[in-house]
């Protein structure tokens, strides 16, 4: 190492940082680690926002299971209903029947 | 990897803010700019403290962020068409000459003249006393790029000091 070099690292000794350099630091650090109100509004928000959309998944499901099972339960009805008139036709006939034996 | 180092970042600013600031303003040559370079770097340190496995290795990191971030202030300002060495220099001196030594100052002014690359270098070596070796790991750079950055750097800054230092050093 020459005079210029150790001239040059003499010369380029660390430097104090300006005043108040820690504080002004510490104080951006405190408002980097507690959120930003706004970012608490956008946290509620999209919670309310998750909340009604399960909520709506929820009913919607409910209210189409209601439905099916509505339907369902006039299908059978008219089954009933089909099957019914069948055994009252069959018993009509068999009573004619039985009545023309019988002359 | 685990590793039972429990870093306290007040005592690491405590500790690096002096060398962080110094190169911050030795890259860009301007106090305000110099500042808010080694909050930022500081700030992200704390996002990243659980990464950190010692005391060195926090200080290589400081090193390495501080010289990326200056690098990167320097390309935004070029970008955006700053005249920069007529700006660097008009801002460097401000405060400089309060605190540095007349020689002192007067080799801050013209290490502000070189090429980023050299300059990077030569405060690595100079400022922080690191090897070719290290400066190229804190960089990122090739070895033989450092290398012939120090050594042109180097003869640049010779150069200019023989003609414009003639009263302060010798050697040159």
């Amino acid at each position: 190492m020459d005079d210029f070099e150790r001239e040059l690292r003499q010369a380029f000794e660390r430097r104090p940082t300006p005043p108040g350099f820690k504080s002004k630091l510490m104080r951006k650090r405190r408002a980097q680690r507690s959120p930003h109100p706004a970012v608490l509004w956008q946290r509620l928000a999209a919670s309310i926002a998750l909340a009604a959309v399960v909520a709506a998944g929820f009913a919607w499901r409910q209210h189409e299971e209601r439905r099916k099972g509505e339907a369902a339960l006039r299908q059978v009805m008219i089954a009933l209903r089909i099957t019914n008139r069948a055994l009252d036709n069959m018993n009509k006939q068999r009573a004619a029947h039985g009545r023309v034996n019988q002359n | 990897m685990a590793h039972d180092w429990q870093p306290d970042f007040e005592q690491l600013v405590d500790e690096h803010q002096s060398m962080v600031f110094s190169l911050a303003l030795r890259m860009t040559g301007d106090h305000g700019l110099a500042e808010e370079i080694a909050q930022d770097a500081f700030l992200e340190l704390d996002r990243n403290l659980g990464k950190i496995e010692s005391a060195a290795h926090a200080c290589f990191w400081l090193r390495r962020v501080t010289m990326s971030r200056s690098t990167d202030a320097m390309r935004r300002r070029k970008v955006r068409g700053v005249n920069l060495w007529v700006e660097m220099e008009d801002h460097h001196g401000l405060g400089v000459e309060e605190q540095a030594s007349p020689l002192g100052a007067r080799l801050e002014e013209l290490l502000i003249t070189l090429p980023e690359p050299q300059r990077a270098a030569l405060v690595l070596r100079y400022q922080e006393d690191l090897t070719p070796e290290e400066i190229a790991v804190t960089l990122g750079a090739p070895l033989a790029t450092v290398k012939s950055n120090l050594q042109r750097g180097l003869k640049l800054l010779r150069i200019k000091a023989a003609t414009h230092l003639k009263e302060y050093v010798r050697g040159a």
